[in-house]
């Protein structure tokens, strides 16, 4: 499912978005026809299919969730990178010939919300050897039940700089949502955010752009059920 | 050089086939066949031995003659040449096989004796034997079969499994001895010409002439000198069985041979004759493989075989820094490694898949997909073919990996195979064929019709390469037309020396500093 690349005329036909998103949701994974456009949806083939499925079935070895997750979480990764901004590059090649490319700015850097969006800073590392990266620790007060920070640490010049927030489950949205407004308090414009997600809910995907119209979101799959043990796992502690 | 027994004989000696296979395992699925070209400088005591352009390593050979193209630009095979030898027992086969293979000075020559396809014994023929009265001179005593069927196969090219006859127990060995790569078979038993479908497989007959004082004093010579037997023993075999078989099966054959050589192997003149027309035959088969391929199928549509990977914007910035000269090393081993992961996604993507429903531990039926493959089998063309394994691991965990090296030969400029490694039973898997870059294709070519001559499907080979050029496209495509051909980009040109244009350089030099 290819999506175009989101540019311009993001916060547009908001009201559209939400009653497609309301109409699609069953119990099958849903692609939209008409993505909201700050939707960019990683295009699906059989192996993507493949380990969504691996990662989604609770017989699943630990050894092969992590390796799956990893792989989807450098797919992830890839994609976003194209959402950068670049400039054209002409190059000699070795037999002498020109070559017409382009080259990636530099002025990104990658944050992490604690303890999932961890598991995302490899891929990227991987991928953007010096990259910077900071970290946000969000926790859901269990009284109010609401998202509270407890630390954030952010590169100082971040608010010149592409942000690529990474948070593999979108369930609700509280948490992605508060980690957006620690970045706009550190003078981020929404339209630097890229949150990079592996799986999000419609419910979710709809309360970010609801609040932060701005943000583009990147995910592979929008499924009204949330692997919500996806921490646990990953990491070792369920 | 002596003449060791090939013929039959009730005594339980080693036998070993006579193919100059270099396996020192036998568990190991490959090896090339080939013999020392007019070294001259053999041990008969081994069944290897050591040709003057091998480079041993600590386990195995690296040939530096590889073998040149065996089809033509089609992908379709050319027969290998296949002579066969007959003439009564001690009558100088084995001699004259060798001089034939000095003669042809030529690499990738198997000699296959028929010893090794005895029938296997039943235990009642077992005991008769241990008493040396069993017939190992008759007709009844080979599986012409088996010999006919694994001839045959040699023939088109295909890898077979000798089998390896015990002859204390008058079984097959379990093991099995793999033959693949021959130009040349050389054929050879008492028996050869017996059967008319095996002399069908035949491209040349050659029968060994001597006389049979000479034979009867070379066999009494042989069997008292150097294994020991009493003058009896070896007249009551003769008589019985040796001298009757000569008589009623091995010598009425002679109107089948082309050529007969009288005196065996001191008969030179013949032996020059039947080398100078293999050569003949050899380079009529011979194609100028690669300007052909080179040529061929210029402003053709691209096939529908071909599947590049989405021009992103990150794959365009990745391939401007690996084909700029003047990127370190240090990046170029790392950006071609990235761009090698998402070919892999890719590639990983045109396997087969089938829907599979999973339970998820929020307690719901998640509609999945899962590989519907058999198994799945990684290839790769050395040198440069190699530096994708890593990548390739990375996406798939514990893919079995073979190996195969092809080099260009700088005189030339054909490919030429070297060395292969498969993976046991790859026939039924998914085969990712790796080459870091594909020219001309025929490299790329070679490899595929190896995994053929495996019994690899051909709808089962996927091509990955960082970067092609459209005739090697067009080229692999036209040979091989289900083989799916997955890249990064495509190149429009090759320059003279068949370099891809604009190109990123050689890749196996940047890589691995070797430029």
């Amino acid at each position: 499912m290819p999506s175009a690349m989101v540019t311009a005329n993001m916060a547009t036909n908001e009201p559209e978005v939400r009653s497609n998103l309301q109409t699609e949701i069953d119990n099958s994974p849903v692609f939209y026809d008409d993505n909201p456009p700050q939707l960019r949806l990683v295009a699906v083939n059989d192996q993507i299919r493949r380990l969504q499925t691996i990662l989604r079935d609770k017989n699943s070895t630990r050894s092969e969730f992590v390796f799956s997750a990893d792989r989807l979480i450098r797919i992830v990764i890839e994609e976003s990178l194209n959402l950068l901004p670049y400039s054209s590059k002409i190059v000699q090649t070795s037999c002498g010939h020109p070559y017409e490319g382009i080259k990636f700015d530099k002025g990104n850097c990658g944050v992490s919300i604690i303890r999932s969006g961890e598991a995302m800073e490899q891929g990227l590392r991987d991928c953007c050897r010096s990259i910077r990266l900071g970290k946000i620790l969000i926790q859901t007060d269990d009284e109010t039940n609401q998202a509270k920070v407890f630390y954030a640490k952010l590169p100082k010049d971040i608010h010149r700089r592409n942000v690529l927030l990474m948070y593999p489950i979108l369930s609700s949205g509280n948490t992605a949502i508060k980690a957006i407004e620690i970045l706009e308090d550190h003078n981020v414009p929404q339209s630097s955010i890229i949150l990079l997600t592996l799986f999000t809910t419609p419910e979710g995907l709809n309360s970010v752009i609801t609040n932060h119209p701005k943000v583009r979101i990147l995910s592979t799959e929008v499924y009204p059920v949330a692997p919500v043990h996806f921490g646990q796992k990953y990491f070792g502690t369920d | 050089m002596n003449c060791m027994d090939k013929g039959p004989s009730n005594h339980h000696k080693e036998r070993r086939l006579s193919s100059r296979s270099n396996s020192g395992e036998s568990d190991d699925i490959i090896e090339t066949a080939r013999i020392p070209t007019s070294t001259g400088r053999r041990k008969r005591n081994t069944s290897v031995s050591e040709p003057i352009s091998v480079i041993q390593t600590t386990k195995r050979a690296i040939y530096t003659a590889g073998r040149p193209p065996w089809y033509n630009e089609q992908g379709e095979q050319k027969e290998a040449f296949i002579i066969g030898l007959s003439g009564g027992s001690a009558s100088g086969k084995t001699t004259v096989a060798e001089k034939i293979i000095q003669a042809l000075d030529f690499p990738w020559v198997v000699l296959l004796s028929m010893d090794s396809f005895y029938k296997v014994l039943t235990p009642e023929q077992h005991e008769i034997a241990e008493q040396n009265e069993y017939d190992f001179d008759h007709i009844d005593a080979f599986d012409f079969d088996l010999c006919c069927e694994t001839l045959g196969n040699l023939k088109q090219g295909k890898k077979v499994e000798i089998p390896m006859y015990d002859f204390t127990t008058h079984a097959r060995k379990k093991n099995t001895k793999t033959l693949y790569g021959a130009n040349v078979v050389i054929f050879e038993g008492i028996m050869s010409f017996v059967k008319p479908e095996l002399r069908e497989i035949l491209d040349m007959k050659v029968f060994v002439d001597a006389d049979s004082d000479e034979r009867l004093a070379r066999r009494l010579r042989r069997d008292i000198t150097q294994r020991g037997r009493n003058l009896q023993g070896v007249l009551h075999q003769y008589h019985k069985f040796v001298k009757p078989a000569f008589e009623q099966f091995i010598e009425p054959t002679i109107q089948y041979a082309d050529i007969v050589v009288p005196r065996g192997g001191s008969n030179e003149v013949a032996i020059d004759l039947i080398a100078q027309h293999v050569h003949t035959q050899l380079e009529i088969r011979n194609l100028n493989f690669r300007s052909q391929l080179a040529n061929a199928h210029i402003g053709q549509p691209l096939p529908s075989t071909l599947h590049v990977l989405d021009n992103t914007p990150q794959v365009q910035g990745i391939h401007t820094i690996l084909r700029d000269q003047s990127t370190s090393r240090d990046d170029f081993v790392f950006y071609s490694k990235r761009l090698m992961r998402l070919l892999f996604e890719f590639a990983l993507s045109f396997l087969p898949h089938s829907d599979h429903k999973v339970e998820t531990p929020q307690d719901k039926v998640y509609d999945g997909r899962k590989f519907s493959g058999t198994g799945l089998c990684g290839m790769s063309i050395l040198r440069a073919g190699e530096t994708m394994e890593p990548a390739l691991f990375s996406v798939t965990k514990d893919i079995r990996l073979g190996k195969i090296l092809i080099q260009t030969n700088l005189e030339t400029n054909e490919p030429e195979l070297h060395y292969i490694r498969v993976p046991r039973k790859i026939h039924e898997d998914h085969v990712i064929l790796m080459d870091a870059t594909v020219a001309t294709g025929a490299a790329a070519m070679m490899a595929i019709r190896v995994l053929l001559d495996h019994d690899v499907k051909e709808e089962n080979i996927l091509l990955v390469s960082l970067l092609m050029a459209e005739t090697g496209v067009h080229s692999v495509a036209y040979a091989f037309p289900r083989v799916q051909i997955i890249t990064t980009a495509v190149d429009k040109q090759l320059d003279s020396n068949y370099h891809i244009i604009p190109g990123l350089g050689n890749f196996g030099d940047r890589y691995f500093g070797t430029e």
